[in-house]
């Protein structure tokens, strides 16, 4: 050993890899600087201002807030997102887990039908909400066709205030094809070791997926949850199509970020836009932090 | 055990119907004459076959325009994620530097934030760049880092052994080439994977194109669907001929990529 | 590879990259330009389709004949002008706006109140274009605050048209169409054949087609703005009870149902006017040209809008212009187009084409519009026209209103209470300014 000369080379090396760290890393702090850290400020401040496009606009205080929370369809567009984000996050949940478990069984041709229900996932959702206007028309749609074939009248589904938004859910889960991928990776981890010894104490069907499969897959549900909610929450492509930007029948599709595009950017109220968006963020971080708080009763990892 | 995998494939083969029904009418819309289209109860097979509503459909938008101006959008995007994003990762995994673990905190703290709440002043940085109406907007940002798909790769590269580094050092490799060379080669699924989200992202893309294209020339197919909607909204077969065409390179992409597609949304769904 | 080596090499990747993109997006401009040949290239947004599509083009070719040295470069926006210019306002906003947009005139004042569009007072006055020459509606809905700030093109009025067949299969008499609302409704009662839940037929639906409720309004004698207060009245007695009968309307024919049918159908051929499945539609001028195109064997006529007493018909005008946004490159090319297109010749061309009046008189004459048996009477009821209020929210008001509609029909608040909404919110937002 030579102290006195290993001391400079690491130095040196520190150095380098310092060099190098920063270097490599480049691209993304100027990109986070640019495209994250400083629109994220600005947005902040925007959102006490009423700054619009084409004038400069005054601060304005907590102005924005508090005209937001006499927004009839600011409620309106929460009501909204949240009656979408109740039935479809569960029931995107139910019926993934439930494709999985069947497609888990290992039967003949599970490849194929993993195709199948992926498809959907791939289908562009403007394509997707082109698609599914046709398929849910009225008149002359496949659905009603099919109802009316049992003896249904069908309703007039995204033209009614009622069923509109059943009409979201429904088509939404068409794409849960990702999540039934998800949901099998986790089923194929459980280890057939559990199985086995419950079939020792002589354990049903039933009580294995109670005791073994669903506390097991609970990370992978968990991961699906946040992701869901999150989602649920963005909703705004397929809306927008689907009612040509207008949320109509009477503000029934009128979702949170489709508001929020339509003050920004149809009336260039930027300042309005901006508290929005915080507003949003501070729902979606609180939800998050709920489901995070609250998987500790409920999400079990393998080995603990 | 045979009657259970009966039940099984009763209830796959139901779910698939649910699945793929609707391909198979978007293809019977496609090719049906208008007044099939119109005809209720609905029928099924077209007669005649109207291969001509793909030709009118093509004719009627800038098919090819759009086609083109996607597929540029698409690949410089993927291009710059699977350049930028790889290295961002590797050196938030493998590289020692001061300020590291703080960046990469951050890094997963703007993944948390919600698209929207940059979305307007991004809008006016690029609005005062003068990028509004370019694809400037879709691409350059690619080219510096998606957060996500750094911490996708990062926890990739954080599973390869350190001693493939430390023997390529000691025998004299400079840092880039031990990344270029030996670790990006090893990492090579994930990086498929990122730049298969990242093509997905932005073929689909409807949000971005629509607040930055301003012009039809530079129009997406995303787009032009909705515009072809607004404007002849009930022509049904042309509007399936469209949507057809628009999801069918997908689809193609996704049967030869298949493994990667699923092995890539698998890795996400553990890891994440 | 040694650091120094790299971080040229990194320096340049990124440099010519950075002068691609700067070259993509040089050659990207929406504003037009001047070759080398000394010819201008102005760019003109618009929204139209089908038959005034055709008119367009029309015009541009001969305003390309007598200007060879300008160019015309027309870009259908979807939706451009009505009540959806987010497009048009975003270029603006980039500083690259087009030269020329077709414009809906009633946003004009909100436009001009925000410094979106070119003030034209100068170049017209210089070219001795002036009030005398149009519609007086027509130059005021141009104009905020005595400063022109588009140059129009054409206007409407609203009237209901009926399919004679259906009438006289219904046992109605074709030649005593329905004058007052309880006539109407008795005629549409009548016209109508429902099968479950689906209409085989439907009369009449007050809010389909230009079935808005500024029309329905005035029909009923009500009134939407007090000039000297600066006030919207949308909540004028007259008006809600003019709501009250649309929401009623809706109820007994059941809104579900409507939206059913309604969503079915098409625009063009597929218009359920024109195939026979709706017999009464409120609509403009323009019907005329898309029967003819789509059906001309449809037996059909107009009357105006019924009012509760059978008197004092009346009706709204809308219509066109064109506008040089502001920041445009080629303002002075600009105008030319502008000038044209305001002129007898271009108002000759695009409203024989497109069946649009013209905002001149002389020209609507000249066409033989009052003489056409249909189109007479919307010449006829223009005298007693009214036109949407001329103020900075006008778009506000208008989307407004039309969600009032929708809230009524569904039974989402009464009459009274959404109309007082709209009211409110509507003058809190003038008195912001």
């Amino acid at each position: 050993m030579q102290p006195t000369e290993s001391t400079p080379t690491l130095k040196k090396n520190k150095e380098k890899s310092n060099y190098y760290g920063l270097l490599f890393a480049s691209p993304w702090i100027l990109g986070l600087m640019l495209f994250y850290a400083f629109p994220l400020l600005s947005s902040v401040y925007f959102s006490f201002t009423s700054y619009s496009i084409l004038q400069p606009g005054n601060f304005v205080g907590l102005q924005n807030y508090k005209d937001l929370m006499n927004d009839d369809l600011f409620w309106k567009s929460i009501y909204n997102t949240v009656y979408f984000a109740v039935f479809f996050v569960p029931l995107s949940i139910i019926f993934g887990i439930a494709l999985a478990m069947v497609l888990n069984i290992k039967v003949k041709g599970m490849a194929v039908y993993r195709t199948v229900f992926f498809l959907p996932t791939l289908v562009p959702h403007i394509a997707l909400a082109v698609l599914w206007m046709w398929l849910l028309n009225p008149g002359f749609g496949l659905v009603n066709g099919m109802l009316h074939s049992i003896g249904i009248e069908g309703p007039a589904w995204l033209g009614s205030e009622t069923w509109s938004k059943p009409s979201l859910v429904f088509m939404s889960l068409w794409g849960i094809g990702q999540a039934i991928v998800i949901y099998l990776a986790g089923l194929a981890d459980i280890p057939q070791d559990y199985y086995d010894a419950s079939d020792v104490d002589g354990a049903n069907w039933f009580q294995k997926i109670r005791t073994i499969t669903l506390p097991l897959l609970t990370p992978v549900i968990f991961f699906n949850l946040v992701m869901g909610v999150i989602g649920a929450f963005q909703q705004f492509t397929l809306p927008y199509a689907l009612t040509k930007g207008q949320g109509s029948p009477a503000n029934s599709m009128t979702f949170y970020v489709m508001y929020l595009y339509d003050n920004g950017f149809k009336f260039f109220k930027m300042g309005y836009a901006s508290a929005m968006a915080w507003i949003l963020f501070v729902i979606i971080m609180v939800l998050t932090a709920i489901i995070f708080w609250s998987s500790k009763r409920w999400v079990h990892y393998q080995g603990k | 055990m045979n009657v259970r995998k009966a039940l099984a494939h009763v209830c796959l083969i139901a779910a698939s119907l649910f699945f793929i029904v609707p391909f198979i009418w978007m293809l019977s819309t496609s090719l049906k004459p208008r007044e099939q289209i119109y005809s209720f109860p609905p029928e099924w097979i077209p007669s005649p076959v109207m291969w001509s509503n793909y030709v009118d459909a093509m004719s009627y938008i800038p098919f090819f325009t759009y086609l083109n101006n996607t597929v540029i959008i698409t690949f410089m995007s993927t291009l710059g994620v699977i350049l930028a994003c790889p290295i961002v990762a590797y050196s938030f995994a493998k590289l020692r530097w001061r300020g590291r673990n703080g960046l990469f905190i951050t890094t997963i703290a703007v993944m948390m934030i919600p698209g929207q709440v940059t979305m307007i002043p991004l809008f006016l940085l690029f609005n005062k760049l003068g990028w509004i109406g370019t694809p400037l907007p879709l691409i350059v940002p690619a080219f510096l880092g998606v957060p996500f798909f750094i911490f996708l790769l990062r926890q990739f590269f954080m599973g390869l052994p350190d001693s493939l580094m430390d023997a390529a050092r000691i025998d004299g490799a400079g840092e880039f080439r031990i990344y270029a060379q030996i670790m990006l080669p090893l990492a090579r699924p994930a990086v498929l994977a990122v730049g298969l989200f990242q093509f997905m992202a932005s073929w689909t893309d409807f949000i971005g194109p629509l607040l930055y294209l301003t012009n039809e020339s530079s129009y997406t197919l995303s787009l032009g669907l909705q515009q072809f909607q607004s404007q002849r909204g009930s022509e049904w077969g042309l509007m399936m001929a469209v949507s057809t065409m628009m999801t069918l390179p997908v689809i193609i992409l996704f049967f030869f990529l298949q493994k990667t597609f699923i092995q890539g949304i698998t890795f996400t769904g553990i890891k994440g | 590879m040694n650091a120094k080596k790299m971080s040229v090499t990194l320096l340049a990747v990124i440099l010519s990259v950075a002068i691609v993109f700067a070259g993509c997006s040089n050659s990207q401009q929406s504003g037009g330009s001047t070759d080398a040949s000394g010819k201008t290239t102005i760019t003109f947004w618009h929204a139209m389709t089908d038959v005034t599509a055709e008119a367009v083009e029309a015009v541009i070719a001969d305003f390309e004949a007598k200007h060879p040295d300008i160019n015309i470069e027309p870009t259908y926006i979807a939706n451009q002008g009505e009540g959806q210019n987010e497009k048009l306002l975003a270029a603006i906003a980039g500083g690259n706006p087009p030269d020329v947009a077709y414009f809906d005139r009633f946003e004009v004042g909100a436009w001009a109140a925000q410094g979106s569009l070119e003030e034209l007072t100068e170049f017209a006055a210089a070219d001795g274009i002036n009030q005398d020459m149009y519609y007086p509606f027509a130059w005021n809905e141009s104009s905020y605050q005595g400063k022109l700030y588009a140059v129009p093109t054409t206007t409407d009025s609203r009237l209901v048209y009926y399919n004679i067949d259906h009438f006289t299969e219904a046992g109605l008499d074709p030649n005593n169409p329905p004058s007052t609302i309880a006539e109407l409704e008795a005629a549409a009662e009548q016209l109508t054949k429902k099968d479950g839940k689906r209409f085989e037929r439907i009369g009449f639906i007050p809010w389909y087609g230009q079935g808005w409720l500024y029309g329905w309004g005035w029909a009923f004698g009500g009134d939407f703005y007090d000039p000297e207060t600066n006030q919207a009245t949308a909540n004028d007695p007259k008006n809600v009870e003019a709501l009250q009968w649309i929401a009623d309307f809706a109820q007994k024919y059941n809104v579900e149902d409507i939206a059913a049918f309604t969503d079915s159908q098409g625009t063009g051929a597929m218009d359920p006017f024109l195939s026979g499945q709706l017999s009464m539609k409120v609509s403009g001028p323009w019907e005329v040209s898309a029967i003819e195109k789509f059906m001309p064997d449809l037996n059909y006529g107009v009357f105006p809008m019924p009012t509760p007493t059978g008197t004092d018909h009346t009706t709204w005008s809308g219509g066109w212009s064109v506008v040089i946004p502001k920041g445009a490159k080629n303002k002075e090319a600009a105008w030319e187009f502008l000038k044209y297109f305001g002129s007898a010749n271009g108002q000759k061309i695009f409203s024989d084409i497109s069946k649009d009046f013209s905002v001149i008189d002389s020209v609507n004459e000249e066409l033989g519009f009052k003489e056409d048996p249909i189109l007479k009477q919307f010449v006829d009821i223009l005298p007693v026209s009214n036109n949407r209020p001329v103020m900075t929210q006008g778009s506000l008001y208008w989307n407004e209103l039309a969600g009032a509609v929708e809230n009524a029909t569904r039974g989402n608040g009464t009459p009274q209470e959404i109309l007082d909404q709209v009211t409110q919110k509507v003058n809190n937002e003038l008195a912001k300014e």
